[in-house]
């Protein structure tokens, strides 16, 4: 039913140049069809330009935006704290690797207006520094460690994987 | 491993890999002195302990329990304190991954289980490299193959 709406032409200039009946968006479009249609506002032309938002996000979603923030926390840790960059260094990658795997598993980027940075360090004191690093791991640790729990068979290795490697960043911080 | 294997193949993977941890431990230890053979020791008793507690799970599913073995070849000549923490490491990996694989295969309560031995050996693996001057400590995906 969707399909027969006419789409809106010239709404969708970044997409390769075929503004409206680009393939993707007419595949996505019979994806979300083929669903049910559930939870998807069915409002016509619409669908086209906000497909991504009218989907229900993954439960995973908080975990990668915590990976990303937790990279971005290390990576501003390592700057404020040189003497430690050795040590953060692998472990802001580590988060990045973790939050690139994710995505894989989702299936879609970040969402727009996702915060790039967390927040920056005030503290320059190391051992402030290390001791606040250390809660936001154990913290991220225990969320890793619900998800995998809850998680399907195949999501559950990978979310096991994090949690443990958030443990070992803990007692790599002591 | 086989990862299309069911539940009762996964965690006798992992119990055949704590078998192992706990005869290469006693191999392990006698190269560490103080610190590092305490460490070692409590390594070998946390082995011993998720192993009874794996026997017990199998032997109450109904389902076969893989038996030990009498000995292991060693993937190296394990000699000095060097050798010995390089092992150590890599037995914790190699058993964080029976384990990881393990994951999968279960739910609730047991998945919390394997998830906790996974992240007991990560701990374990990442004291060790620190012990040996080994750097970075840490290891993106603890139990997955590189």
């Amino acid at each position: 039913m969707v399909l027969t709406c006419p789409v809106a032409t010239g709404r969708r200039t970044s997409d390769q140049g075929t503004p409206g009946h680009s393939r993707r968006a007419l595949l996505r479009a019979g994806a979300l069809v083929a669903l049910g249609g559930a939870a998807v506002p069915l409002t016509g032309c619409d669908l086209f330009d906000r497909d991504d938002e009218s989907k229900p996000p993954d439960p995973l979603e908080p975990l990668a935006a915590e990976a990303t923030a937790l990279e971005a926390r290390y990576r501003a840790a390592a700057t404020a704290v040189p003497a430690l960059a050795e040590r953060f260094t692998p472990i802001a990658d580590a988060h990045r690797a973790h939050a690139e795997e994710l995505r894989k598993v989702i299936g879609r980027p970040a969402p727009s207006g996702s915060p790039a940075a967390g927040p920056s360090e005030a503290a320059v004191d190391p051992d402030t520094v290390r001791t606040e690093l250390r809660q936001a791991e154990q913290e991220g640790r225990d969320n890793a460690a619900k998800a995998c729990a809850a998680a399907p068979a195949e999501r559950a290795a990978l979310l096991g994987s994090i949690a443990a490697a958030r443990a070992t960043h803990v007692e790599a911080l002591k | 491993m086989n990862p299309t294997s069911g539940p009762a193949q996964a965690l006798g993977d992992a119990l055949a890999a704590e078998y192992a941890a706990i005869w290469a431990y006693g191999v392990i230890g006698v190269h560490l002195t103080e610190a590092a053979r305490s460490a070692a020791r409590a390594a070998e008793a946390a082995h011993r302990s998720r192993r009874d507690a794996l026997v017990l799970q199998l032997s109450s599913g109904g389902g076969p329990v893989p038996a030990d073995r009498a000995g292991y070849a060693l993937p190296y000549p394990v000699t000095d304190r060097a050798s010995a923490l390089k092992l150590a490491v890599e037995i914790e990996e190699r058993t964080a991954g029976h384990w990881r694989a393990a994951l999968p295969h279960t739910t609730g309560a047991d998945r919390n289980r394997a998830l906790a031995a996974l992240t007991d050996c990560a701990l374990r693996a990442t004291r060790w490299r620190r012990t040996a001057g080994v750097t970075p400590v840490t290891v993106p995906f603890p139990g997955r193959q590189a």
